[in-house]
């Protein structure tokens, strides 16, 4: 034992504890029943004395102290020994040191020495005491995180540092680790792990390390496990421990991905409790790592464990991520007050619910309930999305007024800026628009086009899509949000896809008209007045009345005015999303073959959007293809071109149409798309 | 205000003649050659063991019993101080046992300073107080000195030294003690820096010195007699117990704490006479109030004069019974003679002063 204490004493007061952890394993004199360092001084002298009262006592302390400790079996042997004169002040003392009544044997010390000058305690029963007082000065200043205390004290008492004290090499090491000393730490752990030998211990020691060091540490000790002999360890909590770990860093971060071993690992931790930490961490796997159906009914176990805030937070992205936005708002919308992930979540998902492609028809309810969040929120994402549903569902003062709104919440946006110039051109709001045109012309190319009369994008024709019976949208006050504003891919379809011949130049007469003031009942006016009439109804957007004005001018009209009137009743048709009688309407009088190409195109682009929208998307590409053959594909068509085949599975087609669109600059909603087939046919990951 | 500082250029100046400084005007000034107190053997057996039985437990720990039991370390200093006083070194080296294994932890080197029974981990502040820590520190010096035991001497010059380090700022370019390591510097606080005038235990200064002769005693202990000599030219002349130094040559009251001459201050004349310090004018002043007025020993605010609680515990009353002694010679009365302890503040106070009136003033026994 004392050879044992002196390598200690000197591995730590000099050299650090790696070159001690390596001593140990070589040295015999540390690897040799380290039970031996409990201090059997008092046993011994009591032994010496005969007093078997008092051995008996310390037999039964020092066990509980030390479990694995079994006394001397030849205490005998002390019971002769030479002592001399027998001294009551040192059976005493050794009385009170089992007592743990430190302070009082010191006390008898100091007396005795202020009596008897001379007189010395016994070195063992110093080395004893000191030991003991050290141990609580550690311990004490390790409660209290003093710990540079921690490590003078131990530095002054390497006596300490042994097996028997496994709680001061643990305290020993987290002051090493809380000072920036991991590797130092590390040693210790090593030494123990090295050295002692009680199980409990040593699961126990492993346990400390994976609080306070790198998990590639505590991995790195895993070696030290014991697989057989008398008391075999089982690190295998551990282990789970540092998989779950794993599992854990990469449930949200999408480009790391673990071993089916350690999602095994944390699918049996999952199953062997009822609480929901497992299966929401496999649920954030799985929703990062492109399974949001199994990520689904991972986070509906966990709800059902009462996995709270975090798991209703998967739950909505992951019925998001299945698009299905009307679930996904309604879930989120009951969890938006239960913490900050779930407010962002129910805001995203209200923002996607309304930005649908094809164009949502929502419940009024739904609608007015996103407002006052996204309104509160101050979510510019949200205010641009519920501007676009405004203006698709033909609430154009109101879409202006959101995109205004979305833009006082963030100043630079352009998007609500363009969100504002066109709704206000819609609304021929000039005050508006040529403000915002004079604020953003340079720094804005669609706007300035816009201003410039270039169709380069092409005007909104979102009226031909409007779903009947939108809801109106409430108007409320406003708030901000910082997250980058996008406009969405559907929510460019809206604006992009499906020319409006209307607005290009069609006969009309120019200037705005009040249709209100004038004769209402086409019936009793003159065909030209009738197309007159129609055009008006146009412009303020009442296709079917418009339709009954240019009946009357087809019905009554010259040719000229017949044919007018029938590319009127066409569009009338077309806007109000009738294609088929648009179809039939285009047929009643012979137009230019200009106009007529331009009115099969418009009809077979119409069909092939409708078609797509209610997934029928073979007949969307028929349709499309009869369209390519009068007129060449514009990008927004070759992207549904793209989808279609993309729906169908028919992957290889919507790359090449992807890939395409990609090289004439759409390249964003190109890469969207190309993502979307690159994720479905990498091959399915194995859980 | 020149003329206040006048005074107490001349008032320091006078000091330290006293103390035995060549010259007020040398640049190295007064020094810190006090006369020192023997103090062992200065306690009856039986006043100890009155004070020892109620207040000391098994394990050395002192208890204040008015504060739910807690412990600080200013007790523990205390209570080794006293310990020594009345030659005990089996209590001695109890109180110090605890004081090492409880209190002894910080990284600093100095004093947690409070420790509660009913909490956990005990050390229910981790903060120190630098009063407890130098009267650790220099009952540790006394004992060792006299008992030649150089664990204790060792302790208490690691003590001086963490002391000196962490205890002492400037300010001003003056030397201050500091009442902790952190919360009460010139950075800490507007008002910053806050002094506690009754933390300058002045007696312990020269005995600490020349165990941490790195670091500015002297300086420190000058100080402390000219920051009580501004904080008591008000018109109550009395020092509040908290006192703001941020501005030089006015000291105010600190923010925040009670502008009260209160229990801390009140100790603040012990100090001086145990120190010998009995030409400061203020002591004059004070015994005037304490004895001639009549008003005894009181918490008085020092804004307005009033006294708001009198103090009638024999050991707040020993404290004006034993300045008329110092400076009027006059005779204890035979009521303070007897102790009767009851809380432990005002139980040390009462042994603190028997203790020095025993080894100075006999003739008022």
């Amino acid at each position: 034992m004392p050879v044992a204490r002196g390598v200690i004493a000197i591995a730590m007061s000099s050299i650090a504890f790696a070159t001690l952890a390596q001593q140990s394993t070589t040295n015999p004199a540390f690897t040799s029943a380290p039970q031996l360092q409990v201090d059997e001084s008092a046993l011994r002298y009591f032994a010496s004395q005969g007093d078997t009262r008092r051995v008996d006592a310390e037999i039964a302390r020092l066990r509980a102290l030390y479990p694995n400790w079994s006394p001397p079996s030849d205490l005998t042997q002390f019971s002769g020994g030479p002592v001399a004169v027998k001294d009551p002040d040192i059976d005493r003392l050794w009385a009170l040191y089992s007592e743990d009544k430190i302070a009082e044997a010191r006390a008898v010390i100091a007396e005795r020495q202020a009596s008897d000058p001379q007189w010395k305690p016994p070195a063992d029963l110093v080395a004893a005491l000191d030991t003991f007082e050290s141990r609580r000065r550690l311990t004490n200043a390790s409660d209290n995180g003093q710990w540079r205390t921690v490590l003078s004290v131990a530095t002054e008492t390497p006596t300490l540092l042994t097996c028997t004290n496994v709680d001061v090499l643990w305290r020993v090491a987290e002051a090493f680790a809380k000072t920036d000393q991991q590797n130092r730490a590390r040693d210790v752990y090593t030494y123990l792990l090295t050295n002692c030998d009680n199980p409990a211990e040593r699961l126990g020691t492993l346990q400390k390390a994976l609080t306070l060091l790198p998990e590639q540490q505590v991995t790195d000790l895993l070696r030290f496990e014991r697989k057989g002999g008398v008391n075999p360890d089982d690190f295998g909590a551990i282990r789970d421990e540092l998989a779950r770990r794993r599992v854990e860093t990469a449930s949200t971060d999408s480009k790391l991905t673990v071993s089916a071993e350690d999602l095994a690992v944390v699918e049996r931790l999952a199953e062997g409790t009822s609480e929901p930490g497992s299966v929401i961490l496999l649920g954030y796997y799985a929703y990062h790592h492109n399974n949001p159906e199994k990520a689904l009914a991972l986070f509906k176990t966990a709800l059902d464990r009462n996995g709270g805030a975090k798991a209703a937070e998967g739950y909505a992205l992951s019925l998001r991520a299945l698009n299905r936005f009307v679930d996904a708002e309604a879930f989120a919308y009951d969890w938006r007050d239960k913490g900050a992930g779930n407010l962002k979540v129910y805001l995203d998902v209200a923002t996607a619910l309304l930005s649908q492609d094809p164009p949502p028809r929502l419940d009024p309810r739904v609608v007015a309930r996103i407002v006052p969040v996204v309104s509160q929120q101050r979510f510019t994402d949200g205010g641009q999305a519920l501007g676009w549903y405004a203006y698709n569902t033909s609430q154009f003062r109101t879409a202006r007024d959101w995109f205004l709104t979305a833009l006082e919440w963030k100043p630079n946006d352009e998007p609500s800026a363009y969100g504002v110039a066109i709704s206000s051109q819609r609304l021929n709001d000039r005050v508006t628009f040529g403000k915002i045109v004079a604020q953003w012309r340079s720094r804005s190319q669609r706007i300035a086009d816009l201003a410039d009369g270039i169709n380069r994008g092409r005007p909104p024709a979102a009226t031909v899509l409007i779903p009947e019976g939108a809801p109106a949208i409430p108007r409320t006050a406003y708030a901000r949000a910082e997250t980058e504003p996008r406009l969405s891919y559907g929510e460019r379809m809206e604006h992009d896809l499906v020319r409006d011949p209307a607005t290009q130049g069609a006969p009309r007469s120019a200037g705005p008209r009040n249709c209100t003031t004038t004769n209402r009942n086409p019936g009793s006016l003159s065909p030209d007045a009738a197309l007159t009439l129609g055009w008006c109804l146009m412009e303020l957007n009442r296709p079917l009345e418009a339709v009954a004005a240019f009946d009357q001018a087809i019905r009554r009209g010259s040719d000229r005015t017949r044919e007018e009137a029938t590319y009127g009743k066409t569009l009338a048709f077309l806007r109000k999303n009738l294609t088929s009688e648009a179809s039939l309407a285009a047929s009643e009088a012979p137009q230019t073959a200009q106009r007529r190409t331009e009115l099969n195109a418009t009809i077979l682009a119409q069909r092939a959007l409708g078609a797509f929208k209610e997934g029928r998307y073979t007949e969307a590409l028929l349709a499309l293809s009869e369209r390519a053959r009068i007129v060449p594909e514009q990008t927004d068509l070759m992207l549904i071109r793209g989808w279609a085949y993309f729906k169908l599975g028919r992957y290889t087609d919507a790359e090449t149409v992807f890939r395409s669109v990609q090289r004439t600059g759409y390249s964003d909603e190109a890469n969207v798309g190309l993502n979307a087939v690159a994720e479905a046919i990498r091959p399915s990951r194995q859980y | 205000m020149s003329v206040r500082v006048k005074r107490g250029l001349q008032l320091i100046a006078g000091f330290a003649l006293a103390l035995g400084a060549t010259s007020p005007a040398a640049p190295s000034g007064p020094t810190l050659s006090a006369k020192p107190l023997q103090m062992a053997g200065t306690i009856s057996t039986a006043d100890w063991e009155a004070y020892r039985s109620r207040f000391i437990d098994d394990s050395g720990r002192v208890i204040d019993n008015a504060n739910g039991n807690i412990s600080h370390s200013e007790g523990q200093g205390y209570g080794l101080l006293l310990a020594f006083a009345a030659g005990d070194r089996r209590t001695f080296e109890k109180i110090w046992t605890f004081t090492l294994t409880e209190l002894l932890i910080r990284d600093d080197g100095l004093v947690a300073w409070k420790w509660d029974p009913s909490a956990r981990p005990r050390v229910s502040d981790r903060n120190n107080a630098s009063d407890g820590d130098i009267l650790v520190a220099y009952a540790l010096a006394k004992a060792g000195a006299a008992w030649k035991d150089t664990r204790y001497t060792a302790a208490a010059r690691k003590m001086a030294r963490a002391i000196g380090k962490n205890n002492f700022a400037r300010h001003n370019n003056a030397p201050l003690l500091l009442p902790a390591t952190t919360g009460f510097g010139a950075d800490d606080r507007p008002d910053g820096p806050v002094v506690n005038l009754s933390y300058w235990i002045f007696e312990a200064f020269p005995v600490l010195a020349p165990l941490a002769p790195e670091y500015d005693w002297s300086g420190v202990w000058k100080e402390g007699v000219s920051l009580l000599y501004q904080a008591t030219s008000g018109r109550a002349r009395l020092p509040a117990d908290w006192v703001s130094v941020r501005t030089k040559l006015q000291t105010q009251p600190a923010d925040g704490f009670p502008p009260e001459f209160g229990y801390n201050s009140l100790r603040i004349s012990l100090y001086l006479l145990r120190a010998g310090m009995t030409d400061l004018e203020w002591l004059r002043t004070l015994n005037q109030r304490w004895s001639t007025s009549q008003e005894g020993v009181a918490v008085v605010n020092v804004v307005t004069g009033q006294p708001r609680e009198r103090l009638t515990d024999q050991g707040y009353a020993v404290l004006s019974a034993m300045l008329a002694c110092a400076l009027d010679g006059k005779p204890l009365p035979g009521m303070l003679k007897m102790f009767e302890p009851k809380l432990y503040y005002p139980s040390t106070l009462y042994l603190l002063s028997m203790s020095l009136i025993s080894e100075r003033y006999p003739q008022c026994l």
